[in-house]
């Protein structure tokens, strides 16, 4: 640092110059009054203590030099010349020098022991200031020094505190659990949570730091601790962790109660849905038994009939089929299959349901599609969700016209993507962010709970679930499965 | 065939039901037509010769008792039936309301549709 050697330079500098312009005017005044030797020799001390308490002690002692010179050549025998004719005059002579020598000495040494006790001053203030408990103590753990944090937090006095000591203050088991001679012998720096007993008896975790000082020949001198009061911070720490163990918790409550609820839900839409090849085949039937009691009977219709109610047996079987497996309750599973025909069953089972809204689901379906290895079931849920979801939000809103347009396709990373596009109201963008937050919900009596749950299932299946705007109108949720799902939801 | 026999017009978007409901009007000697849709029959040249309107309420698009009302309104009533998978009491008391001949629950007995069809229909042969 150029600027501060300067100005470090500048004081002696001009010190020096003060002193030599003191000097000369002197010997000028003193020569021209003739004045004795040992005045002289006084005058001049006095100007070298006044130079040495302003710079330093080198430009002292280089005024002391050119003193003793200007002594010996004006005033002392013969004059202008460095010769010293009687013995007195050179003991006057070499006493200044020494004399002088030894002040500025002296004053430097006390100048610098004011600077010391500032220095010290101001770095107590600092030390007692700093939000912390700070102590230094010995290798054997006694304490050497604390500042006011620790008296405060303590409430002992200083002198108390230094016979009780950092030790003292340690909550009794953190005393037992911690090995802190081990910790002071292995001479690193350390840090350890551990509580302190404060003014009133009660505990407060703080996070202690301990620095070690080592000799210049090794061996730990002391250790400078400083503990931070963590205990607000813990506790919050502690009650996010609850908070979160709760959610969790009720989340997989609320999983179940949801799926039954569903369940419940489409039990009155499937219901709807078996009527219609129920209905179909009491029609057929009696349609038959007509064209085989006509004279002369029609069989060739009978038989189209009859090849009718099988058609529709069969159908009604495929959906009693699909509500046992949405009902059963069965522990996640892991299988492989096509996210096609999942998305046809779940469109087959919603039709009954979105037809009440006045809806009639589209799909869009690519064809080549990775199979996805996952719970079947699970994954059903999350497609029902959302599709249940489109046609409120359209119903809600009055919304026309009331387009459903369910998709797949390949995403980037080769894994499927599943969409439900409706022309609902559509997404505020600040509720777009918190739409798959539990308890959050835009529905009078929503719960707030299948977009949660949604996402739960779609990310312990590896994937991704999001909502954007869908043009021109309404939303677009999407969902995204690896191409093998690592793992299935717990 | 000596005289014309009354044309059943069927609007349903479940096509086992249409197909199905189709094949009992014909064992019976009636003529019917299937439309998958209201705005389909609306559109049709058998809406004139309609003599009885078998229509599914719950359809995308237009219910059948919108079908129902359009047609009354229209100046051009067509007797109607109306089934449903969704029996719904309100909706059965407005559709009476409206003029509509019977409103049948899916599944129905296939005798109990076809004494409402009687009701407006000459019977057919068998």
């Amino acid at each position: 640092m150029p600027l501060a050697d300067a100005a470090k330079l500048w004081r002696p500098a001009a010190g020096f110059a003060l002193g030599c312009a003191a000097i000369a005017a002197l010997t000028w005044f003193c020569f021209a009054l003739d004045a004795r030797l040992a005045i002289v020799a006084l005058l001049y001390m006095i100007v070298i203590v006044q130079v040495s308490a302003i710079g330093n002690v080198v430009p002292a002692v280089a005024l002391a030099l050119i003193a003793a010179g200007c002594l010996d050549f004006f005033f002392t025998v013969p004059i202008f010349s460095f010769r010293i004719n009687a013995p007195t005059d050179a003991v006057v002579v070499v006493a200044f020098v020494s004399t002088a020598i030894v002040v500025a000495n002296l004053v430097r040494r006390a100048r610098r022991l004011a600077e010391g006790a500032a220095l010290g001053e101001q770095l107590q203030l600092v030390i007692d200031t700093i939000p912390a408990v700070v102590w230094s103590n010995l290798p054997d753990g006694s304490t050497q020094f604390l500042n006011h944090g620790f008296r405060d937090y303590s409430g002992l006095s200083a002198e108390e505190a230094r016979v009780t000591g950092w030790l003292n203050l340690l909550h009794p088991d953190d005393r037992a659990s911690t090995d802190w001679p081990a910790a002071f012998a292995a001479g690193n720096g350390f840090e350890r949570e551990a509580r302190l007993r404060a003014a009133h008896g009660e505990y407060r975790r703080f996070l202690l730091r301990f620095a070690p000082l080592v000799a210049r020949a090794g061996g730990v001198v002391s250790w400078y601790a400083t503990s931070t009061d963590i205990e607000e911070l813990k506790r919050t720490e502690e009650e996010l962790r609850q908070r979160e163990t709760y959610l969790r918790e009720a989340q997989a409550e609320l999983a179940h109660v949801n799926r039954i609820t569903t369940t419940g839900q489409l039990a009155a839409s499937i219901g709807h849905e078996v009527a219609q090849p129920v209905a179909a085949s009491v029609t057929n039937a009696g349609a038959a038994l007509r064209w085989l009691g006509a004279e002369p009977p029609n069989l060739e219709e009978a038989r189209a009939a009859l090849s009718r109610i099988l058609r529709d047996g069969r159908r009604a079987s495929d959906i009693i089929g699909r509500i046992r497996d949405l009902v059963r309750k069965a522990p996640p599973r892991r299988e492989r299959f096509d996210i096609n025909d999942m998305i046809v069953e779940v469109v087959t089972l919603t039709r009954a349901e979105l037809h009440r809204y006045g809806i009639a689901p589209q799909t869009r379906l690519a064809v080549g599609l990775a199979p996805v290895e996952g719970d079947r079931v699970q994954l059903q849920q999350v497609l029902l969700n959302l599709i249940l979801n489109a046609a409120e939000a359209m119903n809600a809103a009055g919304a026309a016209p009331r387009d459903l347009l369910i998709g797949s396709d390949t995403d980037e990373a080769g894994g499927v993507r599943i969409s439900v596009r409706d022309t609902g109201p559509g997404l505020s963008a600040a509720n777009r962010e918190r739409l798959f937050d539990p308890f959050f919900t835009t529905k009078p009596q929503g719960m707030g709970m299948g977009l949660s749950i949604c996402r739960t299932i779609v990310e312990a299946h590896g994937g991704r679930i999001w909502a954007a705007a869908n043009e021109p109108r309404g939303a677009v949720f999407q969902f995204s499965l690896p191409r093998e799902a690592q793992t299935a939801a717990a | 065939v000596a005289r014309q026999r009354p044309l059943i017009s069927i609007v349903d978007d479940d096509e086992s039901v249409r197909e199905a409901t189709k094949g009992l009007m014909q064992s019976v000697g009636y003529m019917a037509e299937v439309f998958g849709s209201a705005e389909d029959f609306l559109k049709s040249r058998q809406l004139a010769q309609t003599a009885c309107l078998i229509a599914d309420i719950n359809m995308p698009g237009m219910s059948g008792l919108d079908l129902h009302r359009h047609l009354s309104a229209s100046g051009k009533p067509v007797p109607t039936i109306l089934i449903t998978a969704y029996p719904d009491d309100s909706v059965r008391t407005r559709a009476l309301e409206s003029g509509v001949i019977c409103y049948l629950s899916k599944p129905f007995q296939e005798t109990d549709l076809l004494s409402c069809v009687g009701t407006v229909v000459p019977g057919a042969d068998p």
